[in-house]
């Protein structure tokens, strides 16, 4: 809003010839046709979901009829959504909502309480504790996925909700980035409120969370992002319908000796409008605050 | 702390009371955080390193899990196929560079002014980043369709017919390169998004006394915005070398490995070792491998940063 405000007073203060407007729309339309070409593919997607001939989908995607269908059909949406049966992507699509809420609701008081302590704290050795997240940051998913899978298989795990939410809720990079944001207000703040008697809870959630909206919204965008995307760890732990998250049922088109892209594809454009949902809902926020800090971190 | 200043003597006692509950207090906030990284990763990072040495098959046998030292590690370097795989995820590391962060550093620089729909310019340019991989391979896997698939067709079309269609993911010369293509495809928005709060970082001062200067604009980019971008780039080559590393979904979908082991990667090795081939042991040397590539790439960030003096 500010920048639009900006944008339209500049004029009174720097009078501008109707050439650099021009080659500034001129400008805008380049970047524009650029990001068509880039998203594409993604219309592409949408399009060919709404044909129900996956032969016709395969012999369309050469021309530009796969940008275009004069008779669009929800049939391909209506085959998958079941609940049950062989393409029960409405189950998919809700076990994959339940894990990604779950993990990102977990995550953002998790990670923000152990952030803000390690910003606020009075606890001692607390350097040494952010000198562990630091250096926990640099283990990989992938390096620590063999033990961990028989660890959940002992304890009964497997083909759980559970399994897929609890190794990923705790984040080294998420409490440092809360670390990092807490650390960054104020002390002014904390040191008044301590001395009204707040308790550290009381601070940290009357005081420093209504504050948080930023880094609020850009964990929950890159763990949402995250867990949605989760593809190799539930192909791990999960054999039934019962959790398996969308992404690997539609994994399991390619295992087919003819892929059934017209399902496939209607599968995919489930799978995107949620993050997508959750994208726009938080974007505003996102793009100002994301890594600029993390760069130096 | 604070509240010495008050200086009164009878304050102390419920003072020191409240500072203990606080940190009580302290201790459960941050509990669920440890209690989680110590169990989900600390204890399995510490079992890689302790299952590397052992011949632990996945499911458990009656007879007793013995200690073998070094030997998963010595048949792990002595098989071609690893080999292989980290040729592989080099090829790929060095193809996707370029192409990955240099669409979002161009990108960036197209993005980073007054525009009109600039907010939604920049989302349009990001949807790629949300897309999940998998979604990504039914894109791609049509889009790499044999013979006559939208990227072939593209391909015949600027060539005037003269360049065959291309098996995309069935010729092993061309397969790893396909995964670059898709890969950057979806990865670059996350760079864009890191180069252009770089490029926000730099000060319009330092444009201002550069056009002062009367430098033109190409100077103005390599003397004010390349030398303000430095450790932006190590950030980025860092992440996405780390990223291009850990390669697993796309090849695990679109190609297996093959054609030829064209694109084994390291990942997917290790997870056929693990849960095809069922040697634990095994697949946990290969883990314990592919930490300390990871690691190796973090330290060279870390002494790549000093040096810029950042």
């Amino acid at each position: 809003m500010s920048d639009l405000a900006l944008s339209q007073s500049a004029p009174l203060a720097i009078p501008r010839g109707n050439g650099k407007k021009t080659l500034r729309i001129v400008q805008s339309l380049c970047i524009l046709v650029i990001a068509l070409v880039m998203i594409s593919p993604l219309f592409m997607l949408l399009i060919a979901s709404l044909k129900d001939d996956r032969f016709r989908i395969l012999a369309d995607m050469g021309s530009f009829r796969a940008f275009w269908v004069s008779d669009p059909t929800l049939s391909n949406y209506k085959e998958i959504a079941h609940f049950s049966g062989e393409l029960a992507y409405g189950r998919y699509l809700f076990n994959s909502l339940v894990i990604l809420v779950s993990t990102v609701l977990g995550g953002l008081v998790i990670n923000s309480m152990a952030g803000f302590v390690l910003a606020w704290g009075s606890l001692r050795g607390k350097a040494v504790l952010l000198a562990l997240v630091v250096a926990l940051y640099v283990i990989p998913q992938e390096s620590i996925i063999m033990p961990l899978v028989v660890m959940m298989s002992r304890a009964g795990l497997t083909d759980t909700f559970a399994v897929q939410i609890l190794p990923w809720v705790a984040s080294p990079l998420y409490v440092f980035l809360f670390y990092q944001f807490f650390a960054q207000l104020p002390k002014e703040l904390y040191e008044a409120a301590e001395m009204d008697g707040a308790s550290a809870f009381r601070i940290y959630r009357s005081i420093y969370m209504p504050l948080s909206l930023p880094a609020l919204a850009t964990v929950s965008i890159l763990m949402g992002i995250e867990s949605w995307n989760q593809y190799l760890w539930p192909t791990l732990v999960t054999q039934t319908d019962y959790a398996r998250p969308i992404a690997v049922a539609i994994a399991t088109f390619f295992g087919q000796d003819s892929i059934y892209w017209d399902r496939a594809m209607a599968a995919s454009v489930l799978m995107m409008i949620p993050v997508l949902i959750l994208y726009l809902a938080f974007q505003r926020w996102f793009v100002s605050s994301f890594v600029g800090s993390a760069v130096k971190g | 702390m604070t509240l010495q200043q008050t200086s009164v003597p009878a304050l102390r006692r419920p003072a020191k009371r409240r500072d203990k509950q606080r940190l009580w207090q302290e201790m459960a906030m941050i509990a669920p955080a440890v209690l989680l990284l110590a169990i989900f990763l600390i204890t399995p990072f510490l079992l890689s390193f302790w299952t590397a040495m052992t011949n632990q098959p996945l499911v458990p046998r009656p007879t007793p899990v013995r200690f073998v030292g070094l030997l998963n590690f010595e048949r792990v370097f002595t098989d071609p196929l690893f080999w292989t795989s980290l040729w592989n995820v080099t090829r790929f590391t060095v193809w996707v560079l370029p192409v990955q962060c240099g669409l979002a550093f161009l990108t960036a620089l197209l993005l980073h002014q007054k525009l009109p729909m600039q907010n939604l310019l920049r989302g349009l340019f990001f949807l790629p980043a949300i897309t999940s991989m998998v979604v990504v391979c039914v894109i791609w896997g049509t889009l790499f369709q044999y013979p006559s698939g939208p990227l072939n067709q593209i391909v015949s079309f600027l060539s005037g017919g003269t360049i065959q269609p291309i098996d995309w993911l069935g010729d092993p010369n061309w397969a790893m390169f396909s995964i670059v293509l898709l890969s950057a495809w979806q990865a670059y928005g996350f760079q864009m998004i890191i180069y252009l709060a770089g490029l926000q970082g730099i000060p319009e001062e330092l444009y201002d006394a550069a056009r002062i200067d009367g430098a033109s604009a190409l100077r103005r980019f390599w003397h004010v915005t390349m030398p303000g971008l430095r450790p932006t780039h190590v950030f980025v080559l860092v992440i996405t070398t780390i990223q291009a590393f850990k390669l697993y979904t796309q090849v695990a979908i679109l190609t297996q490995g093959g054609p030829k082991e064209s694109t084994e990667t390291v990942v997917h090795y290790m997870v056929r070792a693990g849960f095809e081939e069922q040697k634990l042991g095994y697949a946990s040397a290969v883990s314990v491998i592919l930490f300390v590539i990871v690691l190796l790439i973090a330290l060279l960030q870390r002494k790549l940063l000093r040096r810029f003096d950042v």
